[in-house]
């Protein structure tokens, strides 16, 4: 590896600890709401000693290191709400959320990369326009829209669970978990990877057209090259660079898309989680998932810009 | 911008104002007892026996309570009257009120409720977008004007803005704010939590822009004329990004009308009674419900008819590729 | 000939399978308590799983520690009581003690133990495990949830155990609830907890985190595993004491799965595509029944009407002089108001819309689901608009600028806040309706939905104007919710732990409800608790409004379901439940 591409990954690794460091401080600060007690009735010195054990009762900043220390050991602290620790909530919830986040993902490029080609190396006809006007319905119909009418849609005909996370019992065999999963998987994957692939077949088409424009490809033209070798060889692997860069926004995307479609399809991962930790005023376990939320970012992000600093040498240099 | 969606515009627009301005046919949060989940009562024409009348309704009579069936009364059509009470249409008789879009599980009219929360969600969002556009063109054009130190510190929070789960930090954001609010005061808070979290990306824009115009000729030029620098963005820069804000303004609204909506929805944003399409889509998210009243949904139906509206109207047109490609390629 | 023969085969067939359809389809009887045991005729019921969902988790094993639903089940399923009361009937059973006698006018009672009885891990069950767990209840490093359910004219019960079979308990004062007082209280294992009561370590004991191993216990089953977040799962206690009528061991069930699903939608979901037996809490919602209604016809699952609930919501004000003042005090805190507000509401509109039609009007704590106890009482106003405004002018608010809303004597409008339960529809939605319905007697509210921990802390910081909630009692007996009654009670929500009582009707509840649980007549008792609930009706700190019919629904695998109208509705007897295999 070149020394300019490790200062380049060097300073991406940095900026996307940075990145975790102030999302997970800012939530900590933030969400320092009030925090709740236990079952209702408990006597309030029990609530007390509970707080104290938890260290809710310090000063702020006193608080704010004690979490720090014990976040780089991977020690969130303990939901007020679950009982828990919150890392161990988060590793079983972030396990659901990033099932469903690449199961999207794979939708969202599987549809959207055809329909970026097609539409963007192609003037007209029938499959471009119903390509773009599919596009565009599709970028109108939000994750909460989009899993609200798969909702309908699955109550209505009964082909497909309405939401709600698998229950594999413990005994299940291996095929047997993975069809069902796939079955439940179904309409969240839908819902939050269909508006997904729309955004990806606009880079997608505007990529393609770049490249296309490039005097190389007008050449290859001239020389003869076949139309559609010329798109599918050589435009083509041209234009993943700025796709690919894109991912990074479009996990962004995912998470906060993720987090209309857990609440509404009962899909229990990070997003919803978090939605119950603000519900609850649960300060350490809002905190935790802000946390999560921007590691899975800045892992994104530095992924796409590493690969794309792979694929593209001019950018370690331009960045 | 084509002929094709300067008429989606103008239509989108028009029916915009229609569904904003218009004088509801009740009051959003009046229930009628024996309307829940009532279904929507359909204008007709023709009545039972063939006949082709006046636009009348035939009034709803509950059946089953919990079960929620209810059949027409059709020995008794009610006309629609024109302006009544300040109601654009309106039927009620004395059996019960007119429901075009049904009830919802209070007995609360779906339409009037839609047409209330239209002027909430669009609204917020409309303004939303609108203040996000002016603090990114202003940043944008600062950072791009002036270069140097600002310019990176400036870029440096558009780039963190950018990667922020957006969704996660509004909604810490809210959290720590007081449980009581009116909605007056959650309008704006949300408002201004949006432009915030939609400044960066026209700022970005608008700053490469800038940078570019800067260094051609006529900016130059007018810097040499001693022309101050407020001057140079306004006449002479500014008008260069039109194009880029009109394709920003595609995007931000869209998003913030789902914002909006998925704030509400989880119970961040607007309140229950307020009638936000967000709110009111809390009731239209479980299967059984939706099953039974899929009308409940309308609001989804509304965000997405306005999300495309926007998309095809303002939207970035498909160029095509370059001529060079030939069509039909196989 | 042989055309004739099959005729007649696919007739015998479809013969068969109409009759198997039939028995399955043959609907409950809520309220029959079969003994248990199978009648003669119906197959086996020994074996068998069955999967229900719980909306919480336990944070500990430790149930002297913990007051939730997920603790209350879990001890039901894995440990046993003395004497138990029989959810549906009512009536105080013999269970680990076989009988009992009373002497002292109820001030002593002398309990056999059964003999023969022996924790999992094979060390028999003895009298020193009784006196060690009400040890551990009283402990004063325990501070036990259920020790202060447990007094008896305010001091803790005392126990002799004279040999290895017999316990005594003795009575501060007699108490018309007997020994129903300690139906609550788990025999805990002394060999296994002894070193942690005497190293004062009790309440770390049973954590979550060390695992399902350590914990024992005397009920039909064992905790045999937990994945945190998933599911708990209960295996047949080989070792439970009791048997059915026909003399076979019980439980019938060999394994029970309690699958945790916090999400209401997620559960409903669950339950209608079958993945569930039966639900703990389990209520069906009023927007759901249509849906289950019509699996129940199409076969696929069951429905039982449970009765009226028990358990009511309620909307209480702020009492507490904790409170920070506030220039609406002069009218919040007027019992004018508060009558003004419960008289301004239309009970039947929130029947109808909320619980579309399935609930029934109340106006105070006992519902007529509680058949002994309750008394019928209402407050001098029902539901009357313009009295309502008088009364509401009594405590000072007038429509002073015309506009149809009410302000106070220094003309700010008449606003408060109710908290309620976010995410609960039928509390929200009944908070709606009484937002638009006040909005009409002239008052603006203003709602707000809060987590129950976050409602709790704002409820114990007294910080609140109006609270809607609802709490459990699994008791129906009055005498044993003190808590609620007593100025000094925990579940006294309007002003909760009072040293003293602080207004003088609550110190005539106080002594009306004494005096109540030293009664030993029924009539007695229920005279004086109509009176207590009197004077509730004419302070009204708290307002009832409606009480919903309860239909519970069980998949058609379900056998020996007794629904008793508490929660958990079927796992109060979980060792009689069997399940078709």
């Amino acid at each position: 590896m070149a020394p300019g591409l490790i200062r380049y990954v060097a300073r991406r690794a940095g900026s996307a600890a940075v990145l975790v460091l102030v999302v997970s401080s800012a939530a900590l600060i933030l969400s320092r709401a009030a925090p709740p007690a236990d079952a209702f009735g408990t006597d309030p010195a029990v609530l007390a000693a509970d707080r104290h054990r938890l260290g809710l009762d310090r000063p702020l900043p006193e608080q704010y290191l004690a979490w720090l220390w014990r976040a780089a050991r991977l020690d969130f602290g303990e939901s007020l709400h679950f009982h828990r620790p919150v890392s161990a909530l988060i590793r079983e919830r972030a396990g659901n959320t990033a099932l469903l986040g690449l199961s999207a993902l794979l939708v969202a490029t599987l549809l959207g990369l055809p329909m970026g080609i097609l539409t963007g190396s192609r003037r007209n006809g029938p499959a471009v326009a119903a390509t773009r006007t599919l596009s565009v319905a599709l970028l109108s119909v939000p994750p909460l829209i989009m899993s609200l009418l798969l909702l309908l849609l699955a109550a209505r005909t009964g082909w497909l669970p309405a939401g709600g996370l698998p229950d594999i019992p413990p005994d299940a065999g291996w095929t047997g978990s993975v069809l069902t999963t796939m079955r439940y998987l179904v309409l969240p994957t839908l819902a939050l990877g269909l508006p997904m692939a729309a955004s990806i077949e606009r880079i997608q088409s505007d990529a393609i057209r770049t490249a296309l424009a490039e005097p190389c490809m007008a050449a290859a033209a001239a020389r003869g090259v076949p139309a559609h070798r010329i798109v599918w060889r050589h435009a083509l692997r041209l234009s993943l660079g700025p796709v690919l860069a894109i991912y990074g926004i479009i996990i962004g995307a995912a998470l906060s898309g993720s987090f209309a479609v857990e609440v509404v399809l009962s899909w229990s991962g990070l997003g919803q989680l978090m939605y119950q930790a603000l519900q609850a005023r649960d300060t350490y376990l809002a905190t935790g998932c802000a946390a999560a939320g921007a590691v899975c970012l800045a892992i994104g992000i530095f992924v796409t810009d590493v690969a794309a600093a792979l694929l593209d040498p001019r950018l370690e240099r331009a960045v | 911008m084509t002929r094709l969606s300067r008429g989606a515009l103008g239509l989108a627009t028009a029916a915009l104002t229609l569904l904003v301005a218009a004088p509801t046919p009740h009051t959003a949060g009046q229930q009628f007892a024996d309307f829940s989940y009532a279904p929507p009562m359909r204008p007709r024409v023709i009545d039972a026996e063939g006949h082709w009348r006046w636009p009348f309704i035939y009034p709803l009579r509950l059946v089953d309570r919990i079960e929620h069936r209810f059949v027409e009364d059709r020995t008794r059509p009610v006309s629609l009257r024109w302006w009544r009470d300040g109601a654009v249409l309106s039927a009620d008789s004395p059996e019960g009120p007119w429901l075009p879009l049904g009830g919802d599980p209070l007995g609360r009219d779906v339409f009037s409720r839609l047409l209330k929360g239209a002027r909430l969600s669009l609204g917020v969002s409309a303004v939303a977008a609108a203040g996000a556009l002016l603090l990114g063109t202003v940043l944008g054009a600062l950072a791009g004007f002036h270069g140097g130190r600002l310019d990176r510190i400036l870029m440096r929070a558009a780039d963190f803005v950018l990667v922020l789960p957006a969704i996660y930090v509004v909604i810490v954001l809210r959290a720590t704010l007081p449980l009581v609010l009116s909605t007056a005061q959650i309008f704006w808070t949300l408002t201004a939590v949006l432009a915030l979290a939609g400044w960066p990306q026209p700022a970005r824009g608008v700053r490469a822009i800038v940078r570019s115009e800067r260094r051609q000729e006529y900016a130059e030029a007018a810097v040499a004329s001693g022309a101050g620098w407020w001057r140079i963005l306004h006449r002479h820069l500014l008008p260069a990004t039109a194009g880029f804000l009109r394709v920003q303004v595609s995007l931000l609204l869209p998003a913030f009308i789902l914002a909006e909506a998925t704030l509400s929805f989880v119970g961040f944003g607007f309140a229950e009674p307020t009638p936000s399409w967000g709110v009111m889509l809390q009731d239209a998210a479980q299967a059984g419900v939706i099953l039974e009243a899929p009308w409940l949904a309308a609001p989804a139906l509304a965000i997405a008819l306005c999300v495309f509206a926007v998309h095809s109207a303002l939207g970035r047109a498909y160029p095509g590729p370059p001529s060079h490609v030939r069509d039909k390629t196989s | 000939m042989a055309r004739t023969v099959r005729t007649l085969l696919i007739c015998l067939g479809l013969a068969a399978l109409a009759g198997g359809y039939l028995l399955i389809r043959r609907p409950m009887s809520p309220t029959a308590d079969h003994a248990a045991g199978p009648a003669a005729g119906d197959p086996p019921l020994r074996g068998g799983t069955l999967t229900v969902s719980l909306r919480s988790e336990p944070g500990t094993y430790n149930r002297l520690i913990d007051q939730s639903a997920a603790g209350e089940l879990l001890s039901l399923l894995t440990q046993a009581p003395l004497v138990r009361v029989n959810r549906v009937t009512d009536t105080l059973e013999p269970w680990l003690a076989e009988s009992w006698t009373t002497t002292d006018a109820g001030r002593t009672y002398m309990l056999r133990l059964r003999q023969g009885i022996t924790f999992p891990d094979g060390t028999p069950f003895t009298s020193a495990d009784v006196a060690f767990s009400f040890a551990a209840l009283y402990d004063p490093r325990v501070n036990a949830v259920l020790a202060h359910d447990t007094y008896a004219g305010g001091k803790p019960l005392t126990i002799e155990t004279p040999d290895p079979f017999t316990v005594v308990v003795r009575l501060a004062v007699p108490v018309a609830a007997g020994l129903r007082l300690i139906d609550s209280v788990p025999m805990l294992p002394k060999h296994r907890l002894q070193a942690a009561l005497d190293a004062g370590t009790f309440r770390d004991a049973w954590a979550v985190a060390s695992g399902v191993k350590g914990i024992s216990g005397l009920g039909p089953f064992e905790l045999t595993g937990h994945s945190a977040g998933q599911r708990m799962i209960f295996a047949r206690n080989p070792r439970y004491w009791r048997r059915d009528a026909s003399g076979s061991a019980l439980p019938y069930l060999d394994t029970l799965t309690v699958v945790v699903l916090g999400d209401q939608n997620a559960e409903a979901l669950q339950m209608q595509q079958g993945a569930l037996d039966a639900m703990v809490n389990g209520e069906i919602r009023p927007e759901d029944v249509v849906a289950f209604r019509r699996l129940a016809a199409q076969g696929s699952l069951r429905l039982v009407e449970a009765g009226v609930s028990l358990d009511p919501n309620l909307l209480w004000f702020n009492l507490s002089p904790s409170r920070r003042a506030d220039p609406r005090d002069a009218w919040l805190r007027h019992r004018s108001f508060r009558q003004g507000v419960s008289c301004a509401i239309d009970r039947d509109a929130v029947v109808n819309t909320v619980h579309l039609g399935a609930a029934v009007p109340i106006y105070g704590p006992v519902t007529p689901g509680n058949k002994t106890w309750y008394s019928g009482g209402r407050p001098a106003c029902t539901y009357d608009a313009a009295r309502a405004r008088a009364l509401f002018a009594e405590a000072g608010l007038t429509d002073r600028t015309g506009d149809g809303m009410l302000e106070d004597a220094a003309g700010a409008p008449a606003r408060f806040s109710i908290v309620t339960h976010q995410g609960h529809t039928v509390r929200q939605r009944t908070v709606s309706v009484l937002q638009e319905q006040l909005r009409l007697a002239g008052l603006t509210v203003d709602v707000t939905g809060l987590d129950p921990g976050a409602l709790f802390e704002r409820w114990s910081r007294a910080d609140y104007d109006a609270i809607y909630f609802g709490v459990q009692a699994s008791a129906t007996d009055p005498a044993l919710n003190p808590q609620f009654w007593l100025s000094s009670g925990n579940f006294h929500f309007w002003n909760p732990r009072q040293p003293s009582p602080s207004t003088e009707w609550e110190g005539r509840l106080d002594d009306l409800f004494r005096q109540q649980a030293g009664a030993t007549s029924l009539p007695a008792r229920q005279r004086l608790m109509a009176d207590a609930e009197r004077i509730l009706l004419e302070e009204l700190p708290a307002i009832y409004f409606v009480a919903p019919k309860v239909t519970l629904a069980t998949s058609t695998r379900v056998r020996n379901a007794r629904p008793a109208p508490q929660i958990p509705q079927l796992l109060w007897a979980a060792d009689t439940l069997a399940a078709v295999r």
